[in-house]
């Protein structure tokens, strides 16, 4: 087995780490700004759906170099990260919310839906997104293994 | 001067509360990283907007005016949780090299406001049109993007440094689970002598936690 050269230089897992945290700024941001839309808070003058349209690319984009970032960062260490329980809950989150935002989240800025059912649709993207955060977050943070304590 | 008032801060109840609380820290950090996550890109929308770069079909008004309220929120957000952070260990934070640098961009953030507001984000009406935008727009958007970025990997790099064996606050975090002495408030009678071997230990309790 081989050294992985990503753990040759010190500098490495910081300039992954920064960009991973601006790549998923983009991402999530982009996402975020059509949730506020849809929550009636920002951006009033545009639809949901332009604004969708308009960010799509830069959403895909960020999100990928997020993920490709991440599994470099998985990489250097994959023991630390697959038996650690806020690892595994930020691995839900995220397939959930990429699942919910091509899905669910889309057909509802595509059909200019409106009133309750698109506000709970931007709170549950919202909390899905805070939640891969939260996950990410506390990697740092908790014991190693499946429990949460 | 500054490190007693650092002192001081994370001597008031409040950030005793938090730092001696379970999870409190992660907590905030974890909300710091979520509000910046949810808001953060807006202000790169407003700059590349302001460099005639991206999104097409809106106009400055529709991006600078639009989003000005929710930044404005974002940031209280993301400034509150993270000045509790720091508050809950200010001594920690004030010798940090990556703080001071973070705190001095913060600094820079306020003068490019006051620079720049006046001139181009309070004046979107003379920047609207197809001509290219002034320069003046193209240098505030440059350099918020160069800014902000730094604030980033200077926030991140604040993590990178640990703290050093003689923060204050891991005696008075004991001093206060001593019934005898409550009222332990002032940091430096705290650093006596006789109380280095609790600081030792109670270093490697924190060093342990993590």
């Amino acid at each position: 087995m081989g050294e992985n050269p990503l753990n040759v230089s010190p500098w490495t897992f910081p300039i992954l780490e920064v960009t991973h945290i601006v790549s998923f700024a983009i991402a999530i941001g982009t996402i975020a700004i059509v949730d506020f839309r849809l929550l009636g808070l920002a951006m009033l003058r545009q639809t949901p759906g332009k604004l969708t349209a308009d960010t799509r690319l830069w959403t895909m984009v960020s999100l990928s170099v997020a993920l490709f970032s991440g599994l470099l960062m998985y990489s250097t260490d994959p023991d630390k990260f697959y038996l650690n329980v806020s690892f595994l809950f930020k691995i839900v989150c995220l397939i959930l919310a990429i699942l919910f935002h091509y899905t669910i989240h889309r057909r509802i800025v595509l059909t200019a839906a409106s009133g309750g059912q698109a506000k709970v649709v931007a709170c549950v993207s919202i909390a899905l997104w805070v939640g891969v955060v939260f996950g990410g977050i506390f990697i740092e943070f908790v014991k190693e293994g499946l429990s949460f304590s | 001067m500054l490190l007693s008032a650092a002192i001081w801060l994370q001597n008031i109840g409040l950030m005793r509360a938090l730092r001696e609380s379970d999870r409190g820290y992660e907590t905030l950090l974890a909300l710091h990283v979520s509000c910046i996550a949810l808001f953060a890109a807006m202000i790169l929308l407003t700059d590349l907007r302001l460099l005639h770069l991206a999104p097409r079909g809106y106009s400055v008004s529709d991006i600078v005016d639009q989003l000005r309220v929710p930044k404005r929120i974002g940031f209280l957000c993301v400034a509150a949780c993270g000045f509790l952070m720091f508050g809950m260990k200010a001594e920690e934070y004030y010798l940090n090299i990556f703080f001071r640098i973070k705190v001095l961009l913060f600094g820079m953030v306020a003068v490019h406001a006051l620079v720049f507001r006046p001139r181009v984000y309070n004046r979107v009406a003379d920047l609207e049109g197809s001509a290219a935008p002034p320069l003046r727009a193209k240098a505030a958007a440059a350099l918020s993007l160069l800014l902000w970025f730094g604030i980033v990997c200077a926030g991140r790099g604040i993590g990178y440094i640990h703290p050093p064996p003689f923060s204050h606050h891991f005696v008075l975090a004991q001093a206060t689970r001593t019934p005898l002495d409550s009222s332990g408030d002032d940091a430096a009678n705290m650093l006596t002598s006789d109380s280095t071997h609790s600081l030792r230990n109670e270093k490697g309790a924190h060093n342990a936690d993590h």
